[in-house]
């Protein structure tokens, strides 16, 4: 390989190192954990670079964020099982389950949740989404890629998602 | 609707997601509800709250360091004995050329060519309009509307169709500024996608064949006619935004003459 083809793939990639950065940031809650993720995402993507598609919609990013996120659930599954918050339970983050006992999901403690500390809180799946929407500007059909969900999952996941961010800034506020 | 999936719409609303008729059906909605009104300013007090309290993250400079020098050593070029690395690499250049598309800051170094800059305002505009409350002054699928609203604003009268009986309902007007000129915008629907043209009247005369691009998964569309300049902009699949461009251009060619007012030829929609 000539070193100027590296140089080319260096030129699609490192340009997104901090939305890769920040997701793995948000993924793993830990700033070390985070780097290491994003490295060993960096060397995925030079591996699989041929699967890269940047026709019809594909961004250079999209493809490397669902690279770094999908590193960083390889990881939480090797390293740490609990590491990326509460496992994700369909059953447990149901709406239904939600509405019956809105204190226990928004209010843990009787304690105010900081918004970024509400954000944490979220399990991974909707970490997520508020992540790629509202803090890296992904169409839905971006997070769709990304997540590997289609854009009706997305598209509730952030809904529920920002009900329970919303929850915990107005008890914020109250404070 | 229950209420949960009404939030999960206005979230849509106002991520600029919703598709074009379910916008307008919310948008009239919500200007008669104070309700789903307040739950709208509390997504945006949230919005704003997020941008200002959630950081995003730099990259510690080291961490580049790490990331550069592991792929320097992972990279084939220490390993000539692998295999498959010309098709990979192959598949890179193309990478390379796509990201061209994908990547902003190349956008501006590439800049060359005014067309490029005017697709980008183009891109540009399509986007802005997709916001909440930016898609149109003047909402109405009626081109009696449409058409006189543009009166006094521009210092032409744009062609206006309705190509509802094709299955691409007007959906109304704007005014817009690209390439440094006010120009017209018509925003027409299809299904779940909405579909803007921007046109101003052309320099000077010879007919342009149509030019199709993609950006950031939005498809454009440019052409001329000897009075004006056509951009249409979408999210819709390229074949159907070609089916519109020339519906647009059959219209065009009928109207014979510039600001003309006429329904498109009736037909049958269509196939999708």
């Amino acid at each position: 390989m000539e070193s100027n083809e590296l140089e080319r793939f260096e030129a699609i990639v490192l340009p997104h190192l901090d939305a890769a950065y920040t997701l793995a940031r948000y993924l793993t809650r830990n700033d070390h954990d985070a780097e290491d993720v994003v490295q060993d995402a960096y060397l995925r993507a030079l591996k699989y670079v041929g699967g890269f598609r940047g026709e019809e919609g594909g961004s250079a990013r999209a493809w490397l964020l669902a690279i770094v996120r999908n590193t960083a659930y390889t990881w939480r599954r090797r390293h740490r099982t609990d590491a990326l918050g509460t496992p994700f339970d369909e059953e447990l983050h149901s709406d239904a389950i939600a509405d019956e006992h809105p204190e226990a999901s928004l209010l843990n403690g009787a304690v105010a949740e900081s918004l970024g500390r509400a954000l944490d809180r979220l399990p991974p799946e909707f970490r997520e989404v508020v992540v790629l929407r509202e803090l890296q500007g992904l169409s839905y059909n971006e997070i769709s890629d990304v997540a590997g969900v289609p854009v009706g999952t997305v598209m509730s996941r952030l809904s529920r998602a920002r009900r329970r961010l919303q929850d915990a800034l107005c008890a914020d506020e109250e404070h | 609707m229950s209420h949960r999936d009404f939030e999960a719409q206005l979230d849509a609303y106002l991520d600029g997601e919703l598709a074009a008729l379910d916008t307008r059906e919310l948008e009239t909605h919500l200007a008669q509800c104070p309700a789903c009104a307040q739950f709208r300013d509390g997504r945006l007090a949230l919005r704003a709250a997020i941008k200002a309290r959630v950081p995003t993250f730099q990259a510690p400079d080291a961490l580049r360091g790490r990331v550069q020098a592991a792929l320097r050593s992972a990279s084939p070029a220490r390993d000539p004995g692998r295999i498959g690395a010309p098709a990979v690499w192959r598949a890179l250049a193309l990478a390379a050329s796509l990201a061209v598309v994908a990547l902003g800051s190349w956008q501006l170094a590439l800049r060359r060519a005014t067309g490029e800059t005017l697709a980008d305002d183009v891109l540009t505009s399509h986007i802005r309009s997709l916001m909440p409350g930016h898609l149109t002054d003047v909402p109405s699928s009626d081109q009696h509307t449409v058409k006189p609203w543009f009166n006094g604003k521009l210092d032409f009268s744009p062609p206006v169709y309705d190509f509802a009986g094709r299955g691409y309902p007007l959906i109304g007007g704007r005014l817009d500024y690209v390439g440094g000129r006010s120009v017209a915008a018509l925003v027409y629907g299809r299904r779940q996608h909405l579909i803007n043209v921007l046109l101003w009247p052309a320099a000077r005369g010879p007919t342009a064949a149509s030019e199709t691009q993609t950006r950031q998964g939005y498809h454009l569309l440019s052409w001329a006619t000897p009075e004006y300049v056509y951009w249409a902009v979408s999210d819709l699949g390229l074949a159907e935004l070609r089916d519109f461009a020339h519906l647009l251009q059959q219209a065009d060619s009928a109207a014979g003459r510039s600001g003309a007012l006429k329904t498109a030829p009736a037909g049958p929609p269509p196939s999708s």
